[in-house]
């Protein structure tokens, strides 16, 4: 039994795969499945002051190897979470991270305030691809980066904050420093890659919102390399995620320099992929020797050239 | 609802492009009539196929599918010995209350597969007419188990089987004969429910449909599958339903 507990920026999780936001909802339906307290943590569906209903359906399209979402942020506001979830998805022994969203600095301000010691930590959405005031307007320049960053750090007091940040840029490292640069406990990256999907017969996008966020398996190599250079441009934790499958892809991950990993597609494909990743870490790291799971982060070298 | 790792026992052609599907499990499994399954089909397809559950029998499980795009195309391809994983059962179902004795089956197209599991499990208990449409004769399959109705009728679109109409316009026809159920159970395209709604709303008869959309994850996790609701909310299609009352939904 290799010890899989991780420290993130002073909250400890049981293991380092934690629910990706958007793919396990508040952890009630998957919990009808097994204990998603047995999970080191879940980033909850993205959250605003305000509920919203998202876009139209379909919201979903397949490509090999990957998936497209236009979800559009449809959530209960964050409230609805406070009231009705919070406390079951804390009784579950998981790290409840709340994944955030708004269209303004006051917006992130305002949410991440309510939010401020109720959970054991905030995601900052700002790279979602879907809604046109989902964030990602703050999540493409460095200096906006910095700035919401910034504006929500000061609002949280006594909870870490971490900032989502967008394959969809031209520096993922400029702006891994960027939110580094505004404060914040961690990074956690990748959110979905841009995408279209076009159903041939109709000479249409498949989905309702024409273009969405890719994700899924064929994604990883994309996020391993974006997670491999935010890790060398920062020194806070950096939360890895994008495809991953199976224990040996969290690994990969972790060894790129991620503290944690979040599982989202996978749980669509095998929705018990969350306990088998967990199993398997424990199995590789017995099979290698490796007695704390941590001590995988950043071990990575690269070839000569 | 469980993740059962399902050996396919049969794999056969029904009609022209439909085929039936026979899993055999290691349990019983409980279902509702209505209720569906999400099929793994593996390899790059990371979504799962939602597809209704259309015969229970102890650890056997049937379900009827159109052979659509590359998911359904491989599920044909597939035979008996291999396994999947199929995680079921999924969605509320269709309810027939205690007071409602007669009732009627409106289904076009692979619309009618869930409409074979209400009738398997209220055949005998109530009073059952069945209204089923298809594309054209070669499109036509489960007459034996239509059959078990008390009342079947079938209709095709071109006339190729029974009379040249669609499964609306038979029901109607038959409500205009003085058949009136208690309660209308429905699927099938989009364009069917929206006027099945508006025979139900005109004519005051209690009417449930079942609702197809692109799925995430099927259990209500991932609000991917939602319809509009009348109330101005979203329900989810994969947990809320498939099955809702039609007046309460957006057709
Ligand atoms: C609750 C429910 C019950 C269903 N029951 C049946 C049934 O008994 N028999 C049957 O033949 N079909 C049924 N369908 C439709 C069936 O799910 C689709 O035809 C099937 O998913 C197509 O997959 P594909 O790989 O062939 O198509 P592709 O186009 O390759 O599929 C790509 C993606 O889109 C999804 N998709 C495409 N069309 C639909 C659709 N109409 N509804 C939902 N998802 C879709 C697929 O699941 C997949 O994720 C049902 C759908 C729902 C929602
Ligand atoms: C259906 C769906 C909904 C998502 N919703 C959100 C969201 O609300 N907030 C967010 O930050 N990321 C959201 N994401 C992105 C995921 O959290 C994750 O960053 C991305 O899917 C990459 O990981 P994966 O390849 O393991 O899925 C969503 C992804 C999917 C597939
Ligand atoms: S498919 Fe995920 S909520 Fe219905």
């Amino acid at each position: 039994m290799a010890n899989l507990s991780v420290n993130l920026c002073g909250i400890t999780l049981k293991n380092p795969v934690i629910g990706a936001s958007g793919t396990v909802g508040f952890g009630r339906e998957f919990n009808e499945l097994y204990d998603i307290g047995t999970v080191g943590g879940i980033s909850t569906k993205g959250l605003t002051n305000e509920p919203r209903l998202g876009n139209p359906t379909p919201r979903i399209a397949e490509s090999r190897g990957v998936i497209l979402n236009a979800v559009g942020l449809q959530n209960p506001g964050v409230e609805h979470f406070i009231e009705h979830d919070l406390a079951w998805l804390k009784s579950t022994g998981t790290a409840v991270i709340a994944n955030v969203a708004g269209k303004t600095l006051d917006d992130y301000r305002a949410i991440c305030e309510r939010l401020d010691g109720l959970v054991d930590m905030v995601e900052l959405n700002i790279s979602c691809p879907n809604v046109k005031s989902g964030g990602m307007a703050f999540g493409i320049k460095p200096q906006s980066v910095e700035e919401v960053a910034k504006i929500a750090k000061s609002a949280l007091t006594k909870t870490p904050l971490m900032v989502k940040l967008s394959p969809n840029v031209e520096s993922i490292a400029t702006n891994a420093k960027a939110a580094e640069n505004g404060g914040v406990d961690a990074i956690s990256l990748i959110n979905t890659l841009t995408g279209m999907a076009i159903d041939i017969e109709r000479r249409r996008p498949i989905i309702a919102n024409n273009t969405g966020g890719v994700s899924g398996a064929g994604i990883k190599p994309i996020a391993v390399r974006m997670v491999y250079e935010a890790a060398q441009a920062v020194k806070i934790p950096v939360v890895g995620m994008g495809g991953i499958t199976c224990a040996e892809d969290a690994i990969e991950f972790l060894m790129a320099g991620a503290t944690a990993v979040q599982v989202g597609t996978a749980n669509f494909t095998d929705p018990y992929a969350m306990p088998k990743i967990i199993k398997g870490l424990n199995e590789w790291c017995d099979r290698h020797g490796v007695e704390n799971v941590s001590e995988l982060t950043g071990v990575l070298t690269l070839n000569q050239r | 609802m469980k993740d059962y790792l399902a050996t396919i026992v049969e794999n056969k052609k029904i009609a022209n492009g439909v085929y039936s599907i026979t899993f055999r499990v290691d349990e019983d499994v409980q279902v509702r009539c209505g209720q569906f399954g999400e099929i793994a089909v593996g390899g790059s397809h990371l979504l799962r196929r939602p597809i209704a559950i259309c015969k229970v029998e102890g650890k056997h499980i049937t379900f009827c599918y159109q052979v659509k795009g590359e998911g359904t195309q491989k599920l044909k391809e597939m035979s008996a010995g291999a396994q999947l994983n199929v995680l079921m059962p999924l969605g509320n179902g269709f309810f027939v209350e205690e007071s409602e004795q007669k009732v009627a089956l409106v289904g076009g197209g692979v619309g009618i597969f869930p409409l074979i599991s209400v009738l398997r499990q209220y055949r005998g208990e109530k009073q059952i007419s069945s209204y089923m449409g298809f594309r054209n004769k070669a499109a036509v399959c489960m007459l034996s188990e239509l059959s078990k109705a008390n009342k079947s009728v079938v209709v095709s679109d071109d006339g190729s089987y029974g009379a040249k109409m669609n499964a609306v316009q038979a029901f109607e026809a038959d409500l205009a004969a003085g058949n009136r159920p208690d309660v209308v159970l429905a699927c099938g395209p989009m364009p069917m429910l929206r006027a099945l709604k508006q025979v139900a709303e005109r004519e005051g008869l209690t009417c449930f449909v079942s609702l197809e959309e692109r799925m995430g994850c099927g259990i209500g996790a991932c609000l991917v599958c939602v319809c509009a609701m009348t109330n101005g909310a979203n329900a989810r299609v994969c947990k809320d339903g498939p099955v809702f009352n039609a007046k309460s939904v957006e057709l």
